[in-house]
């Protein structure tokens, strides 16, 4: 008799929790993104009124996301799927909403939200076929470096949330308007501190670079990759460190997701600094949130070749 | 005068108001749009200055105004360069138009290149002993939505006739799949590799190693093909599980259906499901697990009389298999694309009943064969392109369990790129003491590429 009364409430709670599990009773806005930064950019618009899970804890490549099962069911649920566009999750996301059985963040439905949108893409690839490599097939999807870039980012999260819950539009807008304000002061900052190192010329291990090199006026002049998603050979290498040399690039970016043997031969043999640079939150310690990271970026860039 | 303030804020309303307004335009669109009103409010200014140019010059000239024109003129300048970039950008996206509603599509080509130590009379293969050179799959791949309901797809390969050297084609999955039911249900209907297991519904070209394991070879035929539909379900629950089970003609690419001929009952199909769950150990570590099952109630006439090695005769009555399969997976999340490692293991029961008559044509009786077969591999991946592995198989005969064999093979794997992948590998197959076979050692060298359009699959993660 007891292990029965045990089994029927194992079964009810089984079944409460499959139908509870699918009853609309949230009061937040559930959002997934694909990376830490929309996922920080989610939280200063959204605040209490959203649920928002990064599916990228911040040290991945932005391109590699392990495609982990677990993603499956926080993203059936979601009301909101923000991504970065342009192809940059080309290797982990379509498999992973297709997976996921919502039908509301399908691509073209109001729950897709591409932050990419209404970006102008650098570096547009001249040919359609895999000449130029895998990952950048639109053109370069590493514009959230660029803080004003970044920025229409914000905006189109936004957006999206205003579309998915207008009741709370006011509140929505009054945030970003208080976290676009704070990104204007800190960019007006960054570019003050920036400001030395005009016309720095460097080379980092993916192309992650151009956006933020236009924006505060350096000279991005090559990437250790071959080509985006393809491995350095040795000609390639041999060929950036004498460019480097001819050139006196004194600056390598490694991104830490890269290994770190290669940059550091090259920085070695061409004479230039090695800096390691998180291109999302959460890619090195004390880098939680976007403002913090660029932080980070600009003054470790400052301190290794700034006068 | 205050032409560039106002200018100024004429840009940011401009860009708020189109950004804000035509949510549902293309990037490209808006800032067409964008251009437009900006050019539109310059040429309004423009005209501003000139007549409060006419007035001014008519009492002093002024400074500040040839500034304002200046000013303007380097902004219709920066108008001008922009409309031709949009130009120019939406040119080029003009030119693919007529193709617009073609499905994409990808083609894969390999090469299995194999030395044999056995002819195909002990190695039970189609192909050559010795020396062979086996095109063994040209695959093209397309695929697209046929509506906002459901997405279509096909997979059809050409893979050379091993006596007539011609390659011949063959559809090895053309289906459609919903995309839109309620209750996280999916419906895929048509020709598709069924879910049983976890290689088994995996293309040649992207197994972890150069051949289907044995043990799915003889007991699922191949991949696992069918003509049929298909549910899945993604439970609702905060843990992933996932459950399919399907309906079909035939299952397995190498076993015809059952009952060709005469008028055909339900019994007669292929009905098989599949269970599946995954746990996240730590970040980096991942499990995923799932029981299948495949039930065929009545195979009468499917595959004839098997005639045995010692004469005796075989008649398949009911096919009935079951399997488990568990994958643990290290991924760092840091550096997942340079380091990973992959352990695969699947395990199959077979338990096909069979009538059988001894060669004498006297005693007629029903039996049902208890078989087993297992594989297992371990991959590490050591650096962007490199990875190396070692698969070990065993497998007993669904027809006859005394009869077994196992299978040793280390590989490695030179991926230049995604879509360009070199894999040598050595077999060495065990000698059959039942069939009375000897030891058999193989080189392969296996050479596959992708070009067109690819994707990311669930299957393959
Ligand atoms: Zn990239």
């Amino acid at each position: 008799m007891k292990n029965a009364i045990r089994l029927l409430t194992t079964i009810c709670l089984v079944v409460a929790a499959l139908f509870g599990a699918a009853l609309p009773v949230q009061a937040k806005v559930r959002v997934v993104t694909t990376l830490t930064d929309l996922a920080d950019f989610t939280r200063e618009v959204g605040k209490d009124l959203v649920d928002v899970r990064s599916l990228a804890t911040g040290v991945e490549d932005t391109h590699g996301v392990p495609m982990k099962p677990s993603f499956v069911p926080v993203l059936n649920r979601a009301d909101l799927v923000v991504l970065v566009g342009f192809d940059c999750e080309h290797a982990f996301l379509p498999a992973l909403l297709e997976a996921s059985k919502n039908p509301r963040i399908q691509v073209g439905h109001q729950g897709y939200v591409d932050c990419a949108r209404n970006i102008v893409p650098v570096d547009v690839p001249k040919t359609t076929d895999h000449s130029g490599g895998d990952v950048h097939p639109y053109g370069n999807p590493h514009y959230m470096l660029d803080p004003v870039l970044a920025e229409t980012a914000v905006k189109e999260i936004c957006e999206a949330l205003v579309a998915f819950d207008p009741k709370d539009r006011a509140v929505f807008e009054r945030n970003r308007d208080t976290y676009l304000a704070e990104l204007d002061t800190k960019i007006v900052a960054w570019r003050e501190k920036m400001k030395p190192l005009k016309g720095l010329q460097f080379v980092s291990y993916h192309e992650h670079w151009p956006y933020f090199a236009d924006r505060f006026g350096l000279r991005y002049v090559g990437t250790i990759e071959l080509k985006p998603g393809i491995d350095p050979t040795p000609r390639h290498i041999e060929e950036l460190i004498s460019m480097m040399k001819a050139d006196h690039v004194p600056l390598v970016v490694r991104e830490p997701q890269f290994p770190e043997k290669v940059p550091r031969l090259i920085a070695e043999k061409a004479g230039a600094k090695l800096v390691t640079l998180p291109i999302m939150p959460g890619g090195v310690a004390q880098t939680d949130t976007y403002i913090e990271m660029m932080d980070y970026i600009v003054s470790t860039m400052v301190d290794a070749v700034g006068k | 005068m205050k032409i560039f303030p106002s200018l100024l804020c004429l840009i940011i309303g401009a860009t708020t108001t189109v950004s804000y307004a035509q949510k549902s335009e293309s990037p490209l669109d808006s800032l067409k749009q964008q251009i437009q009103l900006l050019q539109q409010q310059v040429n309004d200014l423009k005209k501003g200055i000139s007549a409060s140019d006419m007035a001014k010059t008519a009492a002093a000239p002024s400074a500040p105004s040839a500034v304002d024109q200046k000013s303007v003129r380097d902004l219709e300048e920066r108008i001008e360069e922009l409309t031709e970039k949009v130009n120019s950008i939406s040119g080029a996206q003009k030119q693919s138009k007529p193709n617009e509603f073609n499905p994409s599509i990808g083609l894969v080509g390999e090469l299995v290149t194999s030395y044999r130590t056995q002819g195909k009379v002990e190695t039970g293969s189609d192909r050559p002993g010795g020396i062979d050179i086996n095109a063994r799959s040209v695959e093209l791949n397309v695929a697209a939505s046929v509506d906002p309901f459901a997405k279509g797809y096909a997979v059809i390969n050409a893979s050379a006739d091993p006596v007539t050297g011609e390659a011949t084609m063959g559809i090895e999955e053309a289906a459609l799949q919903t995309n839109s039911l309620p209750w996280n249900l999916e419906l895929k209907a048509g020709r598709f590799f069924g879910e049983f297991g976890r290689l088994g519904y995996i293309h040649d070209h992207e197994l972890p190693f150069v051949n289907r394991p044995l043990v799915l070879d003889e007991y699922i035929g191949g991949e696992s093909r069918s003509d049929g539909f298909q549910i899945n379900w993604l439970i609702p629950l905060p843990q992933y599980v996932s459950l399919s089970a399907g309906a079909g003609d035939g299952f397995g690419g190498d076993i015809p259906p059952s009952n060709p001929g005469d008028i055909r009952q339900f019994d007669e199909l292929n009905y098989w499901g599949r269970l599946s769950t995954y746990f996240d150990l730590t970040p980096d570590w991942q499990a995923e697990m799932g029981v299948s099952g495949l039930y065929n109630p009545r195979t009468e006439d499917r595959g004839g009389v098997l005639v045995q090695p010692d004469g005796s005769t075989l008649t398949e009555k009911k096919r009935r298999l079951v399997g488990a399969d568990f994958s643990l997976k290290w991924v760092p999340l840091r550096n997942n694309q340079f380091q990973s490692l992959t352990w695969g293991t699947e395990a199959l029961y077979s338990d096909n009943v069979y009538r059988d008559s001894v060669s004498a044509g006297s005693i007629m009786g029903e039996d049902s064969v208890g078989a087993w077969g297992v594989y297992s591999y371990l991959t590490y991946k050591f650096s962007r392109e490199w990875s190396a592995g070692f698969l070990y198989e065993w497998v007993q005969n669904n027809l006859n369990a005394h009869d077994q064999t196992a299978q040793y093979s280390p590989y490695i794997t030179w991926a230049l790129s995604h879509w360009n992948q070199l894999r040598l590998q050595y077999t060495h197959t065990e000698s059959n003491h039942v069939l009375g076979l000897s030891n058999d050692d193989a080189v392969y060298m296996q050479w596959s590429w992708i070009i067109g359009s690819h994707s990311h699959g669930w299957q393959q993660r």
